[in-house]
């Protein structure tokens, strides 16, 4: 079989090791992991354009999670479109939402770093053409709106992270050294956050790009449907039906 | 005598400083406050409200503005109080339990309070009980919950189920928002409203206090 895979840069490392491997001849499209930030409205469409493009293919596969209802509302074209039921990456590199649902419950405060939340999607703040404040340096804020509003806009768009305690790096076992564990947990220092590390687990990518689409794991929408976020255990179903 | 329609402008302009000024000479001038607050400082907020709409304003805007309105409304808040002016209406605010995102709750909190609520801000990760707790000690009338993520979007079902045990639902409008949700899931947890962005939080806000 002949897959499209569209996928975040922020899988890059993971999805080609999975491609690498898969029984199947998957094309692939990173998109950039700035896409995230313009909200799920936006993200939506440009998800929508490139599955219209995928012309000649048995399937359209998504490499993204429901990632803030970015995938709500996408219609399967001729071929059937194909969707993990995570909530966001970090379930996808963990490899199940179980145990992703568990670690957040026992982790609260915590935030994640893996290969591509490390080296993908640095100055791509201009997708989202100062519509999105984060990830705007103080710098930045000073001189669009002055020093003493720049001064308050920082302080406002970073106060959350007071809130977080913990940062853990999701080990893929692919990385080529010990350099990712390494930034992160100097990240980690630099916040004041404790630092720890879970070894992730590639499988779910792996099954995604292998065509093994179990129903707990995976959403296949047929040709003409369109995806919905269910707002439940499933995450997403084909809309009208409650699979 | 102070200049209101300077005042008007610096909480356009997102000018904390000249807003505080104008309306520290309003009250000291004995200018009347309501009429100070309704005929200049709410228009302005609509307004820097319709720039937002249409993509004139973004966040940063919006958040200057509130803490303009805010500096402004400081001074003359003693005044409106002494007169016996009532709030548009009292705001439990929090982002629910799990979700540690305040952006968002914080601007929807500054712009209901530049809109005439007195707003009760309990921070992020809020407990259901918390909520409870707040509304049976503050009488408030609405309730305004946040999520950012997907995955604490079922702590807001959570919440309003607690208001429903605690036997405090029908004392108060719930109000739902964050940038995943939707109408669809505000009316699957029986939210009374749900709003898109933080100005639509007002309007949405408003309607609930004049359907009592």
């Amino acid at each position: 079989m002949r897959f499209q895979l569209i996928s975040c840069e922020v899988l890059f490392r993971e999805m080609c090791d999975a491609v690498a491997h898969s029984p199947h001849q998957v094309d692939v499209q990173f998109l950039s992991k700035g896409l995230h930030d313009l909200g799920g409205k936006a993200m939506r469409v440009e998800l929508q354009k490139r599955i219209d493009a995928a012309v000649g293919c048995d399937a359209v596969l998504m490499g993204y999670a429901l990632c803030g209802n970015g995938l709500h509302g996408l219609e399967a074209r001729t071929v059937p479109l194909v969707a993990p039921r995570a909530h966001d990456c970090i379930a996808l590199l963990m490899g199940s939402r179980e145990i992703y649902a568990e670690y957040f419950d026992a982790n609260p405060g915590t935030y994640f770093r893996s290969t591509g939340w490390l080296e993908r999607g640095k100055g791509l703040q201009q997708l989202s053409m100062g519509k999105n404040p984060i990830g705007t340096t103080l710098s930045e804020l000073v001189e669009r709106y002055g020093e003493e509003n720049g001064r308050y806009l920082f302080e406002e768009f970073t106060r959350y992270q007071q809130h977080y305690r913990q940062l853990t790096y999701i080990e893929s076992g692919l990385e080529p050294d010990g350099r990712f564990e390494a930034q992160a947990a100097a990240e980690a220092a630099e916040r004041g956050w404790q630092f720890s590390k879970v070894r992730g687990n590639l499988d779910w990518l792996r099954r995604l790009v292998n065509g093994d689409w179990p129903e707990h794991d995976f959403l296949v929408v047929p040709p003409g449907g369109r995806m919905a976020a269910s707002f439940d255990e499933q995450i997403i179903h084909i809309e009208g039906s409650m699979s | 005598m102070a200049d209101l329609e300077t005042l008007r402008q610096a909480i356009i302009d997102g000018d904390a400083k000249t807003a505080g000024a104008v309306a520290r000479e309003a009250v000291a001038a004995e200018m009347d406050a309501l009429t100070v607050i309704q005929q200049y400082m709410v228009p302005a907020m609509d307004e820097v409200g319709r720039r937002y709409e249409c993509e004139e304003f973004f966040v940063p805007e919006l958040l200057l503005s509130a803490r303009a309105m805010k500096a402004a409304l400081e001074p003359i808040r003693p005044l409106l109080a002494a007169s016996g002016a009532k709030p548009a209406g009292k705001v439990v605010i929090g982002t629910v339990k799990g979700d540690l995102h305040d952006i968002g709750k914080n601007l929807v909190a500054s712009l209901l309070e530049g809109g005439g609520f007195e707003v009760i801000d309990l921070g992020a990760d809020v407990s259901p009980q918390k909520f409870i707790d707040a509304v049976q000690s503050t009488g408030a009338n609405i309730v305004a919950l946040s999520a950012l993520l997907t995955v604490t979007m079922p702590s807001i079902k959570m919440t309003i189920e607690a208001l429903k045990a605690a036997g405090v639902r029908d004392k108060v409008k719930v109000m739902v928002g964050g940038a995943p949700l939707t109408q669809q899931f505000a009316d699957q947890v029986g939210a009374d409203a749900y709003s898109e962005n933080a100005t639509a939080a007002v309007t949405a806000a408003r309607r609930l206090v004049a359907a009592g």
